[in-house]
């Protein structure tokens, strides 16, 4: 459709709370950048209500949360609830870091759709990103 | 949220930010619904004082920003900000990161914050910034901040084109004057010396002051372009720059300039809409007369020059525009 040449994943990084540790972010955001989207960084020691609201702002696709600070349970579902109130959420919303498997089920249920676990190649999140951005682009087309 | 062109335009018009945000997108994808919804809001536009920030890299133009979102919001106005960031040429992915210094406004609703990548479209990046910030215009921001790194004609036309341009130099640069490029001397409004702590911002306060000087025997004007200190870190000077963009704008609205700023705007928006158009069109027949790839293949082996080949292919073109 050349009405949308211009098309283009938009992705929100994020880090929440105290957690300080920017150089898993930074591979992330530069290896999405390489693969042609747009990524919006927050910085650091954000609340989940500043994300959600960043996000909303920004109008992106996805919000990605960097998290190495082992508060995760604490976080991810709250900035998932304040995604649905501020009616972004329809957003795709994944996380990636230190995040123990056993907890994992428990924050697919609070509405985070894929977590990316430590050691996992920065290709597969990108392959993630094409597939679930490629299927959202042909619903969209035979929507109308 | 609506995903109807009236649904986003009814909530552009109720302030709600995510409409907004929306029909940004949309207009810097070339939705057609963007269309719609851009001419339901137009007639709301036109209110804002559209300040433009440039200057190099690294000079604090976002923090800079983030401390004029503060001040302007202390004295009780709602702020738009657009901040433009280049996008790679080789992916044409970008990593967005002016916002970062802004964050701390991430939870009032008076300021709404978009981040732009350059995206590398012909004449594409100034249409797609003056529809964001006509968005921003119509939801009712009383100031709308455009911050852009000034290299390129596009971004040029930005600054240059708000009603109030500021340039923001910074000590330490080497050359520091050489970093405002030829065309930014001429379109600033207002210069700030920035991280004026620093060593070498008196150096560069004489430097700029002897070039506005110089551009005052040149080019006479009513307005004589202060230049201001800042610490942006620290907000020092910034409530001084407040007032001298308030004092730009009162005067640009005594002179008549408000408008006639506006009118320039909307010409330029016209002809680079025009421009883009006639242009994808003329393209297209050119490229679909039968003797256009037998040309490229003749221009490509050396057999004919590219002047006259444009010249031959632009002679058989008969235009029929829908």
């Amino acid at each position: 459709m050349t009405a949308f040449a211009n098309r283009r994943l938009r992705v929100l990084l994020a880090k929440l709370g105290m957690d300080t540790h920017t150089i898993g972010v930074t591979v992330i955001a530069h290896a999405l950048r390489d693969a042609g989207f747009e990524v919006i960084f927050t910085g650091l020691k954000q609340t989940a209500e500043m994300v959600a609201n960043t996000a909303v702002q920004e109008d992106v696709d996805v919000i990605g949360v960097s998290s190495l600070s082992a508060a995760h349970m604490k976080h991810l579902p709250k900035l998932a609830e304040f995604l649905r109130q501020k009616g972004a959420g329809d957003k795709l919303l994944i996380a990636g870091g230190v995040v123990p498997l056993e907890d994992i089920a428990q924050l697919e249920r609070a509405g985070v759709q894929k977590i990316f676990t430590m050691g996992t190649e920065t290709k597969v999140i990108v392959d993630y990103l094409q597939t679930w951005w490629a299927a959202k682009l042909a619903a969209e087309q035979s929507g109308g | 949220m609506s995903q109807t062109a009236a649904g986003i335009a009814a909530g552009v018009l109720a302030r709600e930010i995510g409409a907004g945000a929306r029909l940004i997108r949309w207009l810097e994808e070339g939705d057609p619904r963007g269309r719609d919804a851009l001419a339901t809001i137009y007639p709301h536009t036109g209110q804002a004082h559209l300040i433009g920030i440039t200057g190099p890299p690294g000079a604090g133009k976002s923090t800079l920003t983030n401390a004029l979102i503060s001040e302007q919001r202390k004295r009780g106005r709602r702020v738009g900000v657009i901040a433009v960031d280049p996008s790679s040429p080789f992916s044409g992915g970008a990593v967005l990161g002016d916002r970062v210094r802004m964050q701390t406004h991430a939870l009032d609703t008076g300021v709404f914050i978009r981040s732009m990548g350059t995206r590398g479209q012909l004449g594409g990046l100034s249409r797609a910034t003056f529809d964001a910030i006509l968005v921003q215009d119509a939801m009712g921001y009383d100031v709308v901040i455009v911050e852009t790194v000034g290299v390129g004609q596009d971004e040029l036309d930005i600054v240059s084109l708000a009603h109030s341009t500021v340039i923001v130099s910074v000590p330490g640069l080497g050359d520091e004057v050489q970093a405002i490029k030829a065309g930014l001397l001429e379109a600033g409004d207002l210069f700030v010396v920035n991280k004026a702590d620093r060593e070498g911002a008196d150096a560069l306060t004489r430097q700029l002051e002897l070039m506005l000087h110089l551009r005052e025997q040149t080019r006479p004007s009513d307005w004589t372009p202060p230049l201001v200190h800042t610490t942006a870190l620290t907000g020092q000077g910034v409530a001084t720059l407040t007032d001298e963009l308030d004092r730009h704008l009162a005067m640009l609205k005594a002179s008549g300039g408000f408008a006639a700023c506006l009118k320039e705007r909307n010409r330029h928006m016209f002809e680079s809409l025009l421009q883009e158009q006639a242009a994808r069109q003329i393209l297209a027949a050119a490229l679909a007369e039968p003797s256009a790839a037998q040309l490229i293949s003749a221009v490509e082996q050396g057999d004919i020059d590219p002047y006259s080949a444009a010249a031959q292919l632009v002679g058989c073109i008969s235009l029929k525009f829908s």
